[in-house]
């Protein structure tokens, strides 16, 4: 496999034990790539899937396994405190029990999913925090936001998923770090030059390139 | 009509990863719901998001996490609230669904052709958000902001230097910028906004009336 792929070995390297693999064809967007058939692991999207088809409770205690403590970890590594962060990761497999059936997998991957589930209760339970100093997930809130709720309705496409990979996969592995330091860690640009070997002066430029590029390689898909 | 002005790509990654102050995001999300391209740049951050779950390091959950988790699926769902005071429901019909989550408060005359509501925010923002509505042709003077201010036009337009703004568009200032905004004739100009900076020390009020001037 050539470079340009490297969202494809982000992903968790090995899950021998489930089934459920399907194959799928990244497109080719400008001009210079060979056709690739990779396979993609999507066990968790039919995990998710049997959980909302059925309520699958032994699907649900797999997605709990794997999910919850690496919710938990990325709060933890973004700020949360321990108490919160595992608060949280229960929170968030919960809301993926109850909002199975509002998955798609054609629009979003398994763990982006379940990454804006997490993202809305952390948003959340700071905004609870301020008000009574407890996350108290049983209390009412004015601001509630539905987890799952997408930002949108209308707009996504049947196929957004891949397209999006593949925009995401002809991103240097640097760029996408610089993204995934910046914004989804939050860590300070002093930690990202060290992390990257880059000048702590590059860092801002170089998340700021890594953007642009990606905005350009997804305004390139029609 | 195309949305044609969009925000910085900080403030977008922001969103995606849930780190803006409550009434940037509250900007940001309307300008977004109705910009595709704008969903798009969102998502993939999102997926960035979701590759940063799986390189995630696992942490122990507690001991009888699952079991309290599984104890809980049969609970009956909370209900997701909407407690937005339905005052002024007539002309609040074209607002954006979002907003309705939101409190908004009673309309205040603030300078001639100028109207504003303000909009209850949880008590962590920094910023402050309201609806401006200006009566066509307003102008503001020519002003600088100490800390940001972010637009989303929902009715009507405005121009200036930047290019013309209409439903949808997207404006970012901060103190690098000097603004001059016309409004455009014939009809009036709704916008949320929502601003950062040491507005008290300036005045809220003061400061949003000195800039307006009714041509």
């Amino acid at each position: 496999m050539t470079h340009g792929f490297q969202a494809i070995r982000m992903l968790p390297k090995s899950r021998p034990s489930m089934a459920g693999f399907r194959s799928f064809r990244l497109r080719r967007y400008g001009n210079e790539r060979p056709k690739v058939t990779v396979r993609i692991a999507v066990e968790w999207a039919n995990l998710i899937g049997r959980v909302a088809a059925h309520g699958d409770r032994e699907a649900f205690g797999r997605l709990f396994e794997h999910f919850a403590p690496r919710v938990k970890g990325m709060m933890l590594k973004a700020g949360a405190g321990k108490d919160d962060a595992e608060e949280i990761a229960q929170e968030t497999l919960l809301t993926v029990w109850r909002k199975a059936a509002q998955f798609d997998p054609d629009t979003a991957g398994a763990s982006a999913w379940i990454f804006t589930i997490a993202r809305n209760l952390r948003i959340d339970a700071v905004r609870r925090k301020a008000r009574s100093g407890s996350i108290d997930y049983g209390a009412e809130l004015d601001y509630l936001v539905d987890p799952a709720e997408p930002i949108d309705h209308m707009l996504v496409r049947s196929d957004e998923a891949d397209r999006i990979a593949a925009a995401l996969s002809r991103l240097s592995e640097e760029q996408t770090m610089a993204i995934r330091l910046s914004f989804i860690e939050e860590r300070p640009h002093s930690e990202i030059a060290e992390l990257l070997g880059i000048p702590l002066g590059t860092v801002k430029s170089r998340i700021r390139l890594a953007m642009n590029r990606l905005r350009a390689l997804l305004d390139e898909i029609k | 009509m195309t949305v044609t002005h969009h925000p910085p790509l900080e403030l977008l990654a922001g969103f995606a990863a849930g780190s803006l102050d409550a009434g940037e995001h509250l900007v940001v999300a309307v300008h977004v719901a109705r910009c595709p391209a704008c969903q798009r740049f969102v998502h993939a951050i999102e997926a960035v998001g979701g590759s940063s779950i799986d390189a995630a390091t696992p942490v122990p959950m507690k001991a009888g996490a699952f079991e309290t988790v599984m104890a809980q699926l049969d609970r009956a769902e909370p209900s997701t609230v909407s407690n937005r005071v339905p005052d002024d429901a007539d002309e609040d019909h074209d607002l954006p669904e979002l907003l309705r989550h939101y409190r908004i408060g009673r309309r205040r005359r603030i300078a001639p052709g100028i109207i504003l509501r303000p909009i209850e925010l949880p008590g962590t923002a920094r910023s402050r958000a309201f609806l401006l509505q200006s009566a066509p042709g307003t102008r503001m003077l020519e002003h600088t902001h100490t800390g940001t201010e972010l637009t989303c036009v929902l009715r009507g337009s405005f121009s200036h230097e930047g290019g013309q703004y209409g439903p949808g568009d997207f404006d970012f200032g901060d103190d690098e910028l000097d603004h001059q905004p016309i409004v455009g004739a014939g009809e009036p100009c709704l916008c949320l906004v929502a601003m950062t900076g040491d507005l008290r020390m300036n005045g809220f009020f003061g400061r949003l009336i000195s800039p307006f001037v009714r041509l």
